[in-house]
C-alpha cells in the first residue's frame, strides 16, 4: 500500500503560536549534587521532585524534504499520567545577539494509545531513550537535569543503558513568539548556575555528523 | 762693611732652583720658579683645613694624629720641608677661617632648629628694662597670653578626642544598622531598589492572590541626636509600613439570635488589644508582624465578601461596609466583619460600651486563617509539576482533560468548589447546632430528675461533625436499666440519631424536634425499666408495648406500656407511660382477693378464684420511693407473698 502523499508544512499550534526559549548544557555525575543543591535554591520553593520519562522519537517520511519528526513521550513514574507528544521545529536563525535557542514548538497532551495511532498514521519509530532525573521551575522557566540512558531491548524500559557519565541540563520556557525578554530572564539565570554548569544555546542541527 | 777694604766679593745666590734633568750635553734644565701666586697656592694647600684646633683633638683624635706624626716623620726623611702643627704657615689665618666656619656651622644649626619649629619654638623674652617700667601690668598680660594659648592646645585636643569618640559611635551604629539589616534580611524578603531598601511582607511567596502589594521600606534610623539622651527601645533600623496595613486587625464572627436594626449593620465595633510585645523582639519585628497580620485579615475578608456577592443562596448574604452577615438558620445571623484599628482614638472613644459583649466565635476565627492557608497552599501546590518532564506547566486538570475525555462535570469535580464563605458557614452551622443541643440536653436533664439524662461528648471533633452519646438511665439502677442509649451525631443541618439496636432516625435541626424525641425515650425508658425490673424480681412480663394503639393521644409521640405479673400469678401490674400524659399504674388482683365481687354461681370451683379480678390504680404520687424504679420495686415487692 502507498504512503498517503506527505506535504511537510510548518506546523503552528492552533491559535497562539508558542515557541520554546531553550539553553543546554550539561554536568559530570560528580557535580551534580552541587548543581541540584544551587538550583534547589535558586528556584521556586517547591517539593523537589525527579521523574523517569521513556521518549520514542517518530519520523514521517515524506517524497521530498526533511522528515517531519514528533516526540512521543510517556511518564513511568506515573504510569497513568497521559501521554505527551512533542513537535519541535527548527531553530529560528535570526537574531545573533538573542540569548537562547528558539524554536516553534506544539505540546499535545495525548492518551495511551498514542504510539498505535502514530503507527497507523504512518509514522515509524526512529529511536527511543530513558530519561531520569530531576525537574525544577522557576516562573515559567523550567530546568530539566537528566541522565539518558539508551534502552537496549527495544520497548523494555527496564534493560537499559546509560549513555554517559554526565547530566544533561536544560533551561526552556514556552512564550509565544517574539519575546525576548524571556531570552534575557533565561540568560540572567543561567550566569548564576555558571561555575556550576555553562548553559548555551546549541544548534542541534549543526550537530549532526 | 764700610771698615773693610773694598773688596768687591760678588756673590751668586746659589741655585736654589730645582734641577729637573740634566741632559747629556751637562746643561740642566730647572724647575721654573714659582710665582708668587703659585707659591701662595703651594703654601695654602699645605694648610691641614681638616685638622681641628688643639684643643677639640687632643682626647678624641689622638690615633690619627699619631698617624699624622709618622706621615711627617716620613716626610722628613723625604727631606721635604716639615711643619710644626703651630707653625704653619698662616696659621692664624687657618684657624681663624676654622673659627669662621664653625661659627656659621652653628648658626646654621640655629637658624634651621628655629626654622623646623619641630623641636623648639623661640619666643622674645620681655626685656629687662621694660619688665621694670610696669611690671604688673606686662605680666598680667604674658601670663593671660599663656595661659590662652595653653587653653587652646587643650580645647584643641578635647575638640579631636570627641570627634574621633562620635566618629567610633557613629560607627557603632553604622555596624547596628549593619547587623540589624542582616536580621531582618534573615526572616524577610528584602530587596534593593535605587537606594531605597524595600522588603516584601506579603504572602504572596506562600500562594496569596492577594493583589496588594505589601511592601515596606527599611529606613536608617541614625539620626539621632547625639547630646540626648538615647531611648531604651532605640533601634538603628526602622521599618515604613503601608499606612493601609498599619494598626492591628482581626476578623470577628459570631452568632446573634436577632437581626440587629438596619441602621448597625457595617458599624462593627473596634476595640483596640493593646499590642503585645515580646521581650527580646525587635520593635521592626512586632511592627512587620502585625502588618502582615493586618494583610491576612484583609484578604481573608475580600475573599469572603467576593464570594459573598458571587455565591447565590436563598436568602443572601449581605456585605456592608466592614461586615458580612449571612443567615444559616431562620432567626439566627452569622457575621463575620473586619475590625482594623489604625490607631486613630476615634473609634476607641465612640464605642466603649460595645466592647464589653464578648461574643466571639474563636474557633471560625481561627479556622478562616487556618483555611486561608490552607487555600494559599493550595494555589501553590496547585500547579503540579508535569509528567512527563517535557509537557508544559499548567493545571493537572488541563492535561487530563483532553486525553481522558472529560466532560464538564468530571472538569468541575476536579476543581475546588467550595469557598471560604461555604465552608465557613457550615462550621457556624455545625457550632450552633453542638451548642444547642448541649444546651437542649440540659435543659431537659435539670428539669426532669426521674429518668437521668447523661451526656457524653466527645472532645475530638471533626469541623463539620460531632457526636454525643446520650444515657437515660434511673438512679440506682443504672446496672439493671440500660436499655436506652442513643448516639447523636451532630452535622451542619440535621442531627442523626442513632438507637442502641441501630435504628437510625433523622432530626432537622428545630431545637422542639430533639426535645420532643428525648421526652419520648425518656418515657419509653422508664417502661423499658419495668420490664427490666421485672425479669430481676422474678415477675413475668404479659405484654409489652412501645406504642400503645389504645387511650388518650399523646401530643408528643406514643405511650408505651407494660404488663407484668407475680410469679405465683396473683398479681399483675400494668403500666402506661406517655411522655405528656405521666404514668399510670393499675394493680390486678386476683379473683380471691378482691372481697367487692359478688360469688358468682357459675365459677365455684376453687381453681377459677385464681382468674384475675379488677384492676385498681395506684395513687403514684403518693407512693413511697426516691423514683419511678424505686416505687415500682416497692409495690412488687409488696405484692410478692412472703416465705
Amino acid at each position: 500500500m502507498e504512503a498517503p502523499p506527505v506535504t511537510v508544512m510548518p506546523v503552528t499550534g492552533g491559535t497562539i503560536n508558542m515557541m520554546e526559549y531553550l539553553l543546554q548544557g550539561s554536568v559530570l555525575d560528580q557535580a551534580l549534587e552541587s548543581l541540584l543543591h544551587r538550583l534547589r535554591g535558586l528556584c521556586d520553593n517547591m517539593e523537589p521532585e525527579t521523574f523517569t520519562d521513556h521518549e520514542l522519537v517518530y519520523l514521517l517520511k515524506g517524497q521530498q524534504g526533511n522528515p517531519f519528526i514528533l516526540r512521543a513521550r510517556r511518564s513511568l513514574s506515573h504510569p497513568t499520567a497521559p501521554w505527551h507528544l512533542r513537535y519541535l521545529g527548527q531553530p529560528e536563525v535570526g537574531d545573533k545577539s538573542r540569548h537562547a535557542l528558539v524554536r516553534n514548538c506544539v505540546d499535545v497532551a495525548a492518551s495511551h494509545s498514542l504510539p498505535e495511532f502514530l503507527n497507523e498514521m504512518g509514522f515509524r519509530m526512529d529511536h527511543e531513550f530513558v530519561a531520569n532525573g530531576h525537574i525544577f521551575r522557576k516562573g515559567a522557566m523550567k530546568i530539566v537535569v537528566s541522565k539518558l540512558s539508551r534502552i537496549l531491548v527495544p520497548g523494555n524500559t527496564e534493560n537499559t543503558e546509560r549513555l554517559s557519565l554526565s547530566y544533561l541540563v536544560e533551561l526552556s520556557v514556552l512564550a509565544p513568539a517574539g519575546q525576548d525578554t524571556v531570552s534575557e530572564d533565561m540568560r540572567n539565570f543561567a550566569e548564576q548556575l555558571k561555575p556550576l554548569v555553562q548553559l548555551e544555546k546549541i544548534d542541534p542541527s549543526k550537530q549532526r555528523h | 762693611m764700610s771698615g773693610g777694604p773694598a773688596v768687591r766679593v760678588s756673590i751668586e745666590s746659589s741655585c736654589e732652583k730645582q734641577v729637573q734633568e740634566v741632559a747629556l750635553d751637562g746643561t740642566e734644565t730647572y724647575v721654573p720658579p714659582l710665582t708668587m701666586s703659585q707659591n701662595l697656592a703651594k703654601l695654602a694647600q699645605r694648610i691641614d683645613f681638616s685638622q681641628g684646633s688643639d684643643s677639640e683633638e687632643e682626647g678624641t683624635e689622638g690615633e690619627p694624629r699619631d698617624r699624622e706624626w709618622g706621615k711627617q716623620e716620613q716626610e722628613e726623611e723625604e727631606g721635604t720641608v716639615k711643619f710644626q702643627p703651630s707653625l704653619w704657615p698662616w696659621d692664624s689665618v687657618r684657624n681663624n677661617l676654622r673659627s669662621a666656619l664653625t661659627e656659621m656651622c652653628v648658626l646654621y644649626d640655629v637658624l634651621s632648629v628655629v626654622k623646623e619649629k619641630k623641636y623648639m619654638a623661640l619666643d622674645p623674652v620681655s626685656q629687662d628694662p621694660t619688665a621694670g617700667k610696669s611690671p604688673q601690668v606686662f605680666q598680667l598680660i604674658s601670663k593671660k597670653k599663656s595661659l590662652a594659648t595653653a587653653a587652646q592646645v587643650l580645647l584643641k585636643g578635647a575638640e579631636k578626642l570627641s570627634k574621633s569618640v562620635a566618629e567610633n559611635l557613629e560607627n557603632r551604629r553604622q555596624r547596628d544598622f549593619n547587623s540589624e539589616l542582616l536580621r531582618l534580611r534573615s526572616q524577610w524578603k528584602l530587596r534593593k531598589v535605587g537606594d531605597k531598601i524595600l522588603g516584601d511582607l506579603s504572602y504572596r511567596s506562600a500562594g496569596s492572590l492577594f493583589p496588594h502589594h505589601g511592601t515596606f521600606e527599611v529606613i536608617k534610623n541614625t539620626d539621632i541626636d547625639l547630646d540626648k539622651k538615647i531611648p531604651e527601645d532605640y533601634c538603628p533600623l526602622d521599618v515604613h509600613i503601608p499606612s493601609d496595613l498599619e494598626g492591628s486587625a482581626y476578623i470577628k464572627v459570631s452568632i446573634q439570635k436577632q437581626s440587629p436594626d438596619i441602621g448597625d449593620i457595617g458599624t462593627v465595633s473596634l476595640f483596640r488589644r493593646p499590642p503585645k510585645t515580646k521581650a527580646g523582639t525587635q520593635p521592626w519585628h512586632a511592627k512587620l508582624e502585625a502588618a502582615q497580620n493586618v494583610l491576612l485579615c484583609k484578604e481573608i475578608f475580600a475573599q469572603l465578601s467576593r464570594e459573598a456577592v458571587q455565591i447565590k443562596s436563598q436568602i443572601p448574604h449581605i456585605v456592608v461596609k466592614n461586615q458580612i452577615i449571612s443567615q444559616p438558620f431562620p432567626g439566627l445571623q452569622l457575621s463575620i466583619s473586619l475590625c482594623h484599628s489604625t490607631g486613630d482614638k476615634k473609634n476607641q472613644r465612640t464605642t466603649p460600651e460595645k466592647a464589653s459583649p464578648d461574643d466571639h466565635l474563636y474557633v471560625l476565627e481561627h479556622n478562616l486563617h487556618q483555611m486561608m492557608r490552607e487555600f494559599h497552599k493550595q494555589q501553590l501546590s496547585s500547579v503540579v509539576m508535569p509528567h512527563p518532564a517535557s509537557a508544559p506547566f499548567g493545571h493537572k486538570r488541563l492535561r487530563l482533560a483532553g486525553p481522558l475525555a472529560y466532560n464538564k462535570a468530571e472538569i468541575s469535580n476536579l476543581q475546588q468548589s467550595e469557598g471560604l464563605l461555604e465552608k465557613i458557614i457550615k462550621q457556624a452551622k455545625h457550632i450552633f447546632l453542638r451548642s444547642r443541643t448541649a444546651r437542649t440536653i440540659d435543659s431537659l436533664a435539670s428539669r426532669i430528675e426521674d429518668p437521668q439524662i447523661q451526656a457524653h461528648w466527645s472532645n475530638i471533633n471533626d469541623v463539620y461533625e460531632s457526636s454525643v452519646k446520650v444515657l437515660i438511665t434511673s438512679q440506682g439502677y443504672e446496672q439493671i436499666c440500660k436499655s436506652i442509649q442513643l448516639q447523636l451525631n451532630i452535622g451542619v443541618e440535621q442531627i442523626r440519631v442513632v438507637h442502641r439496636d441501630g435504628r437510625v432516625i433523622t432530626l432537622s435541626h428545630q431545637e422542639q424536634e430533639l426535645q420532643d424525641f428525648l421526652l419520648s425515650q425518656m418515657s419509653q425508658h422508664q417502661v423499658h425499666a419495668v420490664q427490666q425490673l421485672a425479669k430481676v424480681m422474678g415477675w413475668h412480663v404479659l405484654s409489652f408495648s412501645n406504642h400503645v394503639g389504645l387511650g388518650p393521644v399523646e401530643s408528643v409521640g406514643n405511650a408505651s406500656a407494660v404488663t407484668v405479673a407475680s410469679a405465683n400469678g396473683e398479681y399483675a401490674i400494668s403500666v402506661r407511660n406517655g411522655p405528656e400524659s405521666g404514668c399510670r399504674v393499675l394493680v390486678q388482683f386476683s379473683r380471691s382477693q378482691t372481697k367487692e365481687l359478688p360469688k358468682s354461681d357459675v365459677i365455684q370451683d376453687g381453681k377459677w378464684s385464681h382468674l384475675r379480678g379488677a384492676y385498681k390504680e395506684v395513687s403514684w404520687s403518693r407512693m413511697e420511693g426516691r423514683n419511678f424504679v424505686y416505687k415500682m420495686e416497692l409495690l412488687m415487692a409488696a405484692l410478692t407473698p412472703g416465705p
